[in-house]
């Protein structure tokens, strides 16, 4: 009797005990290259996964939120990842998602030779990012020098705001949707990722080697999801556009649809191309 | 032998158990207390830091620290979280530090922000992240530290551990007490009175909460019923003689003992009747055994109908038998059962066609008188029986010879007052009432005498209490209505034509349903005027108001009524204002008290009372003349006794008023 009684009891303790599997969270923002996750997201794949989604305005928001630990993934280009892992050294990317094939653009009121003359150019753009390689990769390729640029730092939202106006030379880095509204605004386009030897604009996910080793499975899993994400976009993409709008800035299908081709997708990358990312840190041994 | 739990025991481990759960649960309670401030203090510094690195991401610049001073400060004066917040620039050491004293030797290291979630959040202090500022488009940096309030954490966990240990205490407490209160409400004092009830068999308990208990109580009430209704069985077949039915030998013994002490306590007799068949033998030698069995079984039913159900019937073996008469208050009551079982043995009876008739002797023994334990009271009675048998059987004896000689003679009498009725033994003496001035008779009280061939003149007072005792009295009553009748008829053509006749009833002739159906025939053919009725105080002891009803319907048939022994009974002042008495007759005693004052006084206000009620008084026992003259000289109208003349028969009284000339 005695004996029963306790077994009872450790089994009620063990019962007790049971651990509980925790939701991951996934820091990103609005871009046409994280499509596959809103999508999912949209589907109810990641609440199966138990994974959530923390849309930020801008690429340093996301960084920084999983910087602080709030979240355990982030998605990010090159720049977020080499500036996370000067902070943490455990980052590493797991899975690619996209790169830009022309999605990253650098808009201007003038032409590229009134500002190839210009001595007074003033550049928005959200430093802390990616635009920051692209602004320093336009002025190389155009022989710029940069002391006649005066640089304003503003994330994307704020971007968005900017007027058109002929009183300044302006340089705009941005990247779609952004691209969008300031296009329509009067502002054109000078160069962007869709040109050859332009800048290589990767994005992909990325967490720590803890949370890794901690959640392996699942990010396996979310692997697939991704993978099986861009597959029913890409074969339906009016039913992929209303599912997820309201993600990217409520964008019209047909802009959703030329969006679409100015990135290409890296989910299942070939040995060629992952040997030219692994120079840039993104080491195959921790690709998923 | 199987280990075994007491309930007492079993309910504590049980209950210490339950403490363990409920200990288990409130550690669970407190843990997961603790992961939830844990989380939401790491929520709140991840979100300060964040906060704070978006605004410095924002509005740092290079040399610009004065212009966000005071933010920096009202940020960690508002928050409490925040102690301090740091900012260094990686080569010059701390540009700014939001608390002036803040002693860096004092601080702990600080932790990257991006291990929060692998860290003790209790007990580190500080957390650290970068601002990245640029100029142009080259980066440096700038660490920032933010020191945690050690106090405000402290009181978070501190604040919650000692309320979570008074609850858990309180509700320790609470649920010990409801637990063990339960326990013993429902299960261990219902098993304590479970255990008493299968020990001691007494009252069972009432019905249970917990079904099983109830079950157990119902089962154990139900087989102690079945067990005591087999055990008076089982009595039953110890103490009853298995032929007859009746009681045994040990029985009998056990109930006479019984009996013996309870008399002894009340100071009561009671009587046994040993009863032995006469010649018994010789129906079990000429009818079989089969046929004397059969006919001990009838005796055995006659002797229970020929007695109460107060009294006892045994049979102690072969023809023997002991009836038990436990209240013989009436020492005739063991004369009348003794005959009553006489005459019916006695009785000729047919069993299978066989006419038979027995007889049997009886001795009687009485406690204490003859015995005051129960072998002495059957060997006397045994001894009585045997002297019934010796003086020829079919008859009784008692063991003390006085009593039974008591008892004879009480019986010789009853037998010879109805013998004397028959026979018109009985005669009507009278006593004259005379006017105490003129000396004249206008009345008299008849008294009944009993005149015996050979015993002579037997004295009212020998024979009167054995006709009450035996409600003769009824009978001789309704003779002397009827002599006094054929008297007053026989006086109608002579000088004592308006002679009147007093008679004495009863008070248990006024008991018998008839007497006003029957006066009222006797009295048919007479003026009922010329019969007054006597009776005594007692007829009114008992029933006043029936009593005085038939009282009424005998006077409104014509008779005169007379109050005898006036004073010597209850004598109630009411009897003679509700009664119509005619006339009141003062007691013979208080005449003979006439030479005391007191006396004087006494006859003297019973007068002056009968006046006042206007009726009528007569003196008895007046024997002296100075008795009468002081009646006289009091107003008493009447007087009767020696003084004029003793009770005498009919022809005597008629020569005594002719000689007298008294008319």
């Amino acid at each position: 009797m005695i004996k029963s009684l306790f077994l009872f009891l450790t089994l009620f303790l063990l019962a007790c005990s049971s651990p509980k599997e925790e939701p991951l969270l996934l820091s990103t923002n609005q871009w046409i290259g994280y499509s596959p996750l809103f999508y999912a997201q949209e589907k109810g794949y990641l609440d199966e996964l138990n994974i959530k989604l923390s849309n930020s305005v801008s690429l340093g928001e996301a960084s920084n939120i999983f910087l602080i630990s709030k979240a355990q993934l982030v998605t990010g280009t090159q720049h977020e990842y080499n500036l996370l892992k000067n902070e943490m050294n455990s980052i590493i990317p797991i899975i690619l998602l996209s790169r830009s094939n022309g999605g990253d653009m650098i808009l201007s009121n003038q032409s590229l030779e009134a500002i190839k003359k210009s001595k007074n150019i003033t550049v928005y753009l959200e430093v802390d990012s990616i635009n920051k390689e692209m602004i320093e990769d336009f002025i190389k390729t155009y022989n710029l020098d940069s002391k006649y640029m005066h640089f304003i730092n503003k994330d994307q939202a704020k971007i968005q705001n900017i007027k058109f106006t002929n009183l300044k030379d302006i340089l705009i880095v941005t990247y779609i949707p952004n691209n969008l509204v300031l296009e329509k605004r009067g502002f054109k386009e000078l160069a962007s990722t869709n040109k050859p030897d332009t800048l290589l604009v990767i994005d992909s996910i990325c967490t720590s080697k803890e949370i890794l080793e901690q959640n392996k499975m699942r990010l396996e899993a979310l692997k697939l999801v991704i993978d099986k994400s861009i597959q029913e976009i890409m074969n339906d993409k009016v039913r992929a556009h209303e599912l997820i709008k309201k993600e990217l800035g409520n964008l019209s299908y047909e802009e959703f649809s030329n969006a679409l081709e100015t990135i290409k997708w890296i989910n299942k990358p070939s040995q060629e191309f992952l040997q030219k990312i692994d120079s840039i840190g993104y080491k195959r041994e921790n690709l998923l | 032998m199987k280990q075994t739990l007491s309930i007492k025991l079993f309910s504590l481990l049980s209950i210490f158990l339950l403490m363990g759960g409920i200990s288990l649960v409130f550690f669970n309670f407190y843990s997961s207390s603790k992961a939830n401030i844990e989380t939401l203090l790491k929520s709140n510094v991840q979100t300060n830091i964040f906060n704070l690195k978006h605004y410095l991401d924002s509005n740092l610049l290079e040399n610009n620290i004065n212009e966000i001073k005071a933010h920096l400060d009202t940020r960690a004066a508002i928050n409490d979280v925040v102690d301090n917040i740091e900012i260094k620039d990686e080569h010059a050491g701390i540009i700014y530090s939001t608390k002036s004293d803040f002693k860096l030797s004092t601080a702990k290291k600080c932790i990257p922000i991006f291990e929060i979630s692998n860290t003790n959040i209790f007990y580190n202090d500080c957390y650290s992240t970068k601002v990245k500022l640029y100029r142009g488009l080259k980066p440096y940096y700038y660490r920032v530290n933010v020191y945690l309030s050690r106090p405000y954490i402290d009181s978070l966990l501190h604040n919650q551990t000692i309320e979570l240990i008074i609850e858990y205490f309180i509700s320790l407490f609470l649920l010990l007490i409801l637990a063990w209160t339960l326990v013993s409400k429902t299960i261990k004092t219902p098993l304590e009175r479970l255990r008493q009830f299968a020990y001691y068999e007494n009252e069972p308990p009432n019905e249970f909460f917990i079904q099983e208990l109830e079950s157990i109580r119902y089962s154990l009430k139900m087989t102690f019923k079945r067990l005591q209704k087999e055990q008076k069985e089982l009595y039953k077949l110890s103490t009853r003689d298995e032929l007859s039915g009746l009681y045994n030998k040990r029985s009998l013994i056990e109930k006479i003992e019984w009996l013996i002490s309870e008399k002894k306590k009340k100071g009561e007799t009671f009587a046994i009747i040993l009863l032995d068949l006469d010649n018994f033998k010789t129906v079990n030698d000429s009818l079989g055994h089969n046929i004397g069995d059969k006919v001990l079984k009838e005796i055995s039913q006659l002797l229970v109908s020929s007695v109460e159900k107060k009294d006892l019937v045994s049979r102690i073996g072969g023809d023997e038998f002991v009836i038990v008469l436990p209240e013989i208050d009436m020492d005739t009551r063991i004369i009348k059962v003794l005959d009553k079982i006489k005459t019916n043995i006695f009785a000729p009876n047919i069993l299978e066609s066989v006419k038979y008739r027995l007889t049997a002797s009886m001795g009687v023994a009485i406690f204490p008188k003859d015995g005051k334990d129960v072998n002495i009271l059957m060997r006397h009675a045994d001894i009585a029986m045997y002297k019934s048998k010796e003086l020829g059987k079919n008859d009784y004896h008692f063991y003390t010879e006085n009593f039974n000689e008591d008892l004879q003679n009480k019986i010789t009498m009853q037998n010879l007052l109805i013998n004397a009725l028959e026979n018109d033994y009985f005669k009507l003496y009278y006593q004259a009432k005379v006017d105490i001035k003129t000396q004249k008779v206008s009345s008299c009280e008849a008294l009944i005498r009993l005149i015996h061939p050979q015993k002579g003149l037997i004295p009212p007072n020998d024979f009167i209490s054995i006709a009450e005792e035996n409600n003769f009295i009824i009978e001789l009553g309704y003779w002397v209505i009827k002599e006094s009748v054929r008297q007053l008829k026989a006086w109608e053509n002579t000088p004592l034509k308006n002679m009147k006749i007093s008679i004495n009833l009863s008070a248990k002739q006024f008991n018998d349903k008839k007497l006003v159906e029957k006066l009222q025939e006797y009295t048919k053919n007479i003026d009922r005027k010329k019969l007054d009725i006597e009776l005594t105080e007692s007829v009114f002891a008992e029933n006043f108001d029936t009593q005085y009803t038939l009282i009424n319907q005998i006077k409104s048939l014509g008779f005169s009524l007379s109050l005898d022994d006036f004073g010597t009974g209850y004598s109630s002042l009411s009897y003679l204002k509700n009664i119509p008495f005619d006339i009141i007759k003062i007691d013979k005693t208080f005449i003979d008290d006439l030479d005391t004052r007191n006396g004087q006084e006494f006859v003297s206000m019973i007068i002056h009372i009968a006046k006042m009620l206007k009726l009528h008084v007569v003196a008895e026992g007046v024997e002296t003349e100075k008795q009468r003259e002081y009646l006289d000289s009091i107003g008493c109208k009447f007087y009767q006794g020696y003084l004029f003349s003793r009770p005498l028969a009919a022809k005597q009284y008629e020569l005594l008023l002719s000689d007298e000339n008294s008319l």
